[in-house]
């Protein structure tokens, strides 16, 4: 179960950090636009498309990658308070009630909304270069998958914290500036939630 | 049971799973197909189980949030700020703006402010500002014999204002709520921003004149001697790389660039720059933003997916058009109204954060507001001043955890949240003052993109 659950995190890390670059592309791209719209008065026709397709792909594939780092917002002030094994004992029904039905939505019907958009290699209609977006709305699947995955090794994770009372440990990774210098300078540890940030 | 009042139902039900602690966006996906199954059932279409037109609208919505048009701006203006988090620039900023304002009384408080408004500027994420500047002008305060509960307010409502002032992350997700041109809400917020941070100043000023024990003047060998030429060398320098930062914010804010998207890029090309000048962009503090960056929002986005499922559901069930009879039933006055919803907002900022807040209760009250003749741009700004709030109330007050987190062990909890009850009256009264004179917020955007 534990090499299962090392699995999915490291599956999940990998995608999440490829596609966290789509930030950067973004960045130049766009920034490329603006100069060359504002300055020398020649907008090109495909940074509209650009945009959005990063930001999409981004945010897509990332829900697994946050979902692996706990980073997804919960309502946690009642949670918070509860012993380990009760989290998880609560977590483990919600995943099978609210977390597989929905990703198995997304994959099914995402499935049949990319396969359409592929058979008549669908293209942009916001802007006249022809961007194609059939591998665009593939990403819905590719996100559904990856999120059906990490949610298996979530379950996991409540298994093995149902058994010996303890979350298992998440792996080494970035952390949020404040986390770090907490850690770094704080003589208490106060218990600050993964995904309050912002 | 009618539809209505099953939409109600799935409204409760949802709001009764929050408090079970289940990542929301899950929650508001499932059960928006959940309960859209019902609503949408047609036994003449269905062939598989797969034959219903709610698996339609939850693809289109999702391909609806991942084309959007205004969250583009969500991961560019994230990765602004963490890019500039990380690039060490309040030190130097603080202890110049300290050296200058050192006649003033609690000087280093109105330092500790300025600095936390204009960090605002560069970045909008609260939980850095509020460490940063706790282990950075918090210690400073301390030593220099400021009230401990004092120094603590002021770090934590300081730290806070960059979910208000632009590019605030908070305004993005709002306006894709609510479809308030994005640029017009950012001008709308500049303002009410700069005028919290202002009263917060006031209020420290007139705390520390009444009461001077609070913030005992330095004496001159704490602080050093310097001509006012050396002053003014020390301003310009500290200040010059953040300036063209914030001039390429507000700039492109304020000059109308096309799309919110363009204005993020190039907010985020000069928090680059920023770095690069300060010498501070290493390629691991470029990995960090860049992963911080796609897990902050997918955060936020997947939000979106569940709540627009969830809320196309619940109006195409009749939800909606059932709590708007409700409400004109009650016959509220346009204050009335104003006041409720704010009232609520603020209730709701106690155990839930802003994110949760403003994606799934603040839609709730927007069809409202044609009915009550309120502008949506300047309730978006009223709410963001009610938010500051909800990273300042118990029992989820994230600054006020931050700040302990990084403070020393003999600062209580209870002695920071006794700082804060002040600056939540500076935000009520600026609150007022809004309500009183719309023209701080509506004034700017007017002047810059017309009616």
């Amino acid at each position: 179960m534990e090499r299962f659950i090392n699995f999915a995190d490291s599956l999940s890390a990998w995608f999440g950090k490829a596609f966290a670059w789509c930030i950067v592309i973004m960045t130049f791209g766009v920034g490329y636009e603006v100069f060359v719209r504002y300055v020398l008065n020649d907008p090109t026709v495909w940074a509209f498309d650009l945009s959005y397709m990063m930001y999409g792909a981004l945010f897509m594939v990332g829900g697994a990658y946050t979902l692996a780092r706990d980073g997804h917002v919960r309502g946690d002030f009642l949670y918070r308070l509860w012993k380990p094994r009760t989290q998880a004992r609560v977590e483990i029904v919600l995943y099978f009630l609210f977390f597989f039905p929905g990703i198995l939505a997304l994959i099914v019907a995402g499935w049949k909304y990319s396969a359409r958009s592929w058979r008549y290699a669908e293209v942009s209609v916001m802007s006249p270069a022809n961007v194609p977006i059939f591998q665009f709305k593939s990403i819905m699947v590719l996100a559904g998958i990856l999120l059906l995955v990490q949610g298996i090794a979530q379950v996991c994770r409540c298994i093995i914290c149902i058994r010996t009372g303890q979350w298992p440990r998440h792996p080494e990774d970035v952390e949020e500036l404040e986390d770090v210098l907490i850690r770094e300078h704080g003589l208490v540890t106060v218990d600050t939630p993964e995904d309050k940030k912002i | 049971m009618s539809d209505p009042v099953i939409a109600v139902v799935m409204l409760l039900a949802f709001i009764l799973t929050i408090f079970l602690g289940f990542p929301i966006c899950f929650t508001l996906m499932a059960m928006g197909v959940g309960f859209g199954y019902y609503a949408y059932y047609d036994p003449t279409r269905m062939q598989t189980i797969f034959d219903n037109r709610i698996f339609d609208l939850f693809v289109n919505q999702t391909y609806s949030v991942m084309s959007n048009d205004v969250l583009t701006a969500v991961p560019l203006f994230l990765f602004m700020g963490y890019v500039v988090e990380r690039a060490n620039i309040v030190d130097r900023l603080f202890h110049t703006l300290y050296i200058s304002a050192r006649r003033l009384p609690a000087a280093m408080a109105v330092a500790a402010l300025i600095t936390c408004a204009l960090f605002a500027t560069a970045t909008g994420i609260v939980g850095a500002v509020v460490t940063l500047m706790g282990l950075l002008a918090f210690p400073a305060m301390l030593k220099a014999r400021y009230e401990p509960s004092f120094a603590s307010g002021v770090i934590c409502a300081g730290g806070c204002l960059g979910i208000l002032i632009p590019p605030s992350i908070m305004l993005i997700v709002y306006a894709a709520t609510s479809n308030v041109s994005i640029v017009k809400l950012y001008a709308g917020a500049i303002i009410p921003g700069f005028m919290l941070a202002g009263l917060y100043m006031l209020y420290v000023l007139g705390r520390a004149i009444l009461n001077p024990s609070l913030a005992p003047k330095p004496t001159k060998e704490e602080v050093g001697d310097y001509s006012a030429l050396q002053i003014v060398t020390m301003l310009l320098t500290s200040f010059f790389p953040l300036a063209v930062l914030i001039l390429s914010v507000l700039g492109a804010i304020l000059f109308g660039l096309a799309t919110p998207s363009e204005a993020a890029s190039v907010g985020a090309l000069g928090g680059l720059i920023l770095a690069v000048c300060y010498r501070a962009l290493t390629w691991q503090r470029l990995r960090e933003s860049v992963y911080l960056t796609i897990r902050t929002s997918a955060m936020v986005c997947w939000l979106f997916v569940g709540s627009w499922t969830f809320s196309s559901v619940f109006s195409f069930l009749g939800g909606e058009k059932l709590i708007s009879e409700f409400v004109i039933g009650l016959d509220l006055s346009p204050i009335m109204f104003l006041i409720l919803a704010q009232l609520i907002i603020f209730l709701l900022g106690w155990p839930l954060e802003w994110s949760e807040i403003i994606i799934i209760f603040v839609p709730i009250f927007l069809p409202l507001l044609p009915h009550f003749n309120i502008d949506p741009l300047f309730f978006g700004i009223l709410v963001a001043l009610n938010l500051q709030t909800s990273f300042l109330t118990p029992p989820m007050a994230m600054a006020a955890y931050y700040l302990k987190g990084v403070s020393p062990p003999y600062i209580q909890l209870v002695q920071i949240f006794r700082g804060v009850p002040p600056f939540l009256s500076m935000i009520f009264l600026a609150m007022i003052l809004m309500y009183i004179f719309p023209g701080i917020a509506l004034w700017l955007p007017e002047v810059v993109y017309g009616k």
